[in-house]
C-alpha cells in the first residue's frame, strides 16, 4: 500500500492513501485510535491557542480525542457539535448541511445546555483535517446564529490547498487523477 | 435517596470527583442519571483512573464504539499505555472491505449498526481485547462489540464500563452502578 509519512513532534506516522472518491485519494489520519498522537498534537495545538478563546467546538466524531486534550491543557471548556439530536437534548439547535465527501444531507446539532457557553464567546473551532473547509463554514455561521463569535480555526492539518485562515502542524496533499 | 421521590437531579459520584446531573426520562417512563463525558475533562480523567484497576493484566487491546466513550477511552489508553480501536456509526468514504455489525438498541427501540474498517480490525486479529463503554443500559451494544472481537479473530478478554443503569444483566466490570428512578417528577 502507498503511503505518505508526516510528522508532528516527536511522533511519525505513515498514513495509508486511500481512493475515497472515484480518482480522488487522500492520505488518511485518524486520530481515534492513536492516543500518542493525539496528546502530540494537542500539546502543540494548545500552544498555538489564542489567549482570547474562551470555549473550544469540535464536529463529532474523529476530532473529539483531540478537543478532549487542547482542554484539558488549556482549561478552556469544549462542546460537540453532534450529528445527531438526542432525545435528552435540551431544545437543541439543529443545522443542515451537505457533506463533500459523501454528498449526503448531515447534520450539525448544539444542545441547548451548550447555546448558553457559547453565546457572547469566542469560540475556537478544532478539528483533525481541514480539507474544502465546508465543515468550517456550517459551524461558524451555526456559533454566529446562537450568539458566539469563530475567532480561530485549529487542526493538525490542512489538505489540498495551502490556506492561511487556519492554524495548522501541517499539510497533507490531495491525489487528483486526471 | 428515596427512588420513588421526585427529583430532578442526582449527584453522580466517580472516583472522587461529583457531578450534579439531571434525570432524563425513558420511554419506559422510568427515569435515569445523564451521564455525559464528552465536554468534561475531569470526570474522563477520574473515570479512566476508576477503569484501570478493572483491567485484566493480560489486556492487550481497548475497544469502544462512537462517540460518548471515546475521550474516556482515550485516557484509558494513555494511562495504561494500551492502543485502542472505535467502531464507527457510519460507513465512512474511506473504508475498504469493512466489518458491518448490527445492533439492537433498547433505548431508542431501532436498530443501529457498527462498521470496523478492514485495517483496523486486523489490530484486534490474536489479540486479548477490552470493551470498554462509558455508560452500559441493555448490553446491545456490547454484544454487537463482541461480535466484532470474534469476526476479526480477536479474544474477548474483559468488559468493562464507568456506570451500568441498575446491575448489569451480562459479565461486566463496572466502576459505579446508576439507581434507575420511578415514573413522575
Amino acid at each position: 500500500m502507498e503511503t505518505h509519512r508526516v510528522q508532528i513532534g516527536s511522533i511519525s506516522r505513515d498514513l495509508p492513501i486511500i481512493e475515497v472518491a472515484p480518482g480522488v485519494s487522500v492520505a488518511l489520519f485518524n486520530l481515534l485510535g492513536d492516543a500518542p498522537m493525539t496528546e502530540e498534537a494537542g500539546k502543540l495545538l494548545a500552544a498555538k491557542l489564542p489567549s482570547n478563546v474562551d470555549v473550544l467546538i469540535t464536529p463529532e466524531v474523529k476530532a473529539v480525542p483531540l478537543a478532549h486534550v487542547i482542554s484539558r491543557i488549556t482549561g478552556k471548556p469544549y462542546i460537540v457539535a453532534r450529528k445527531t439530536a438526542k432525545p435528552y437534548m435540551k431544545t437543541p439547535v439543529v443545522r443542515e448541511v451537505i457533506s463533500i465527501t459523501t454528498g449526503k444531507p448531515q447534520l450539525l446539532v448544539i444542545d441547548g445546555f451548550d447555546v448558553d457557553i457559547i453565546q457572547g464567546k469566542n469560540v475556537a473551532i478544532i478539528d483533525d483535517v481541514v480539507s474544502t473547509g465546508g465543515t468550517l463554514r456550517s459551524l461558524s455561521s451555526l456559533m454566529a446564529e446562537i450568539g458566539g463569535t469563530v475567532v480561530a480555526t485549529l487542526t493538525v492539518f490542512t489538505e489540498g490547498d495551502a490556506r492561511d485562515d487556519v492554524i495548522s502542524l501541517g499539510h497533507l496533499p490531495l491525489y487528483l487523477k486526471k | 435517596m428515596n427512588s420513588t421521590s421526585p427529583v430532578d437531579m442526582f449527584a453522580l459520584t466517580i472516583g472522587g470527583i461529583t457531578r450534579d446531573v439531571p434525570l432524563v426520562r425513558l420511554a419506559s417512563n422510568r427515569r435515569l442519571p445523564l451521564v455525559e463525558f464528552l465536554g468534561d475533562t475531569q470526570l474522563c480523567a477520574a473515570a479512566a483512573l476508576e477503569l484501570q484497576k478493572l483491567l485484566p493484566e493480560n489486556a492487550q487491546v481497548l475497544f469502544t464504539c462512537e462517540t460518548s466513550s471515546i475521550p474516556l477511552v482515550h485516557d484509558l489508553a494513555q494511562i495504561s499505555k494500551l492502543p485502542y480501536e472505535v467502531a464507527r456509526k457510519r460507513r465512512r468514504p474511506y473504508m475498504n472491505d469493512p466489518l458491518i455489525q448490527e445492533v439492537a438498541s433498547m433505548t431508542l427501540g431501532v436498530g443501529e449498526t457498527l462498521w470496523l474498517d478492514k485495517n483496523r480490525s486486523e489490530n484486534l486479529k490474536g489479540k486479548q481485547v477490552v470493551i470498554v463503554l462509558d455508560v452500559v443500559a441493555s448490553g446491545g451494544t456490547i454484544q454487537a462489540l463482541e461480535r466484532l472481537i470474534l469476526r476479526s479473530g480477536g479474544k474477548v478478554c474483559a468488559r468493562v464500563a464507568a456506570f451500568s443503569q441498575g446491575k448489569p444483566k451480562l459479565e461486566l466490570k463496572v466502576a459505579q452502578e446508576l439507581p434507575i428512578f420511578d415514573g413522575v417528577g
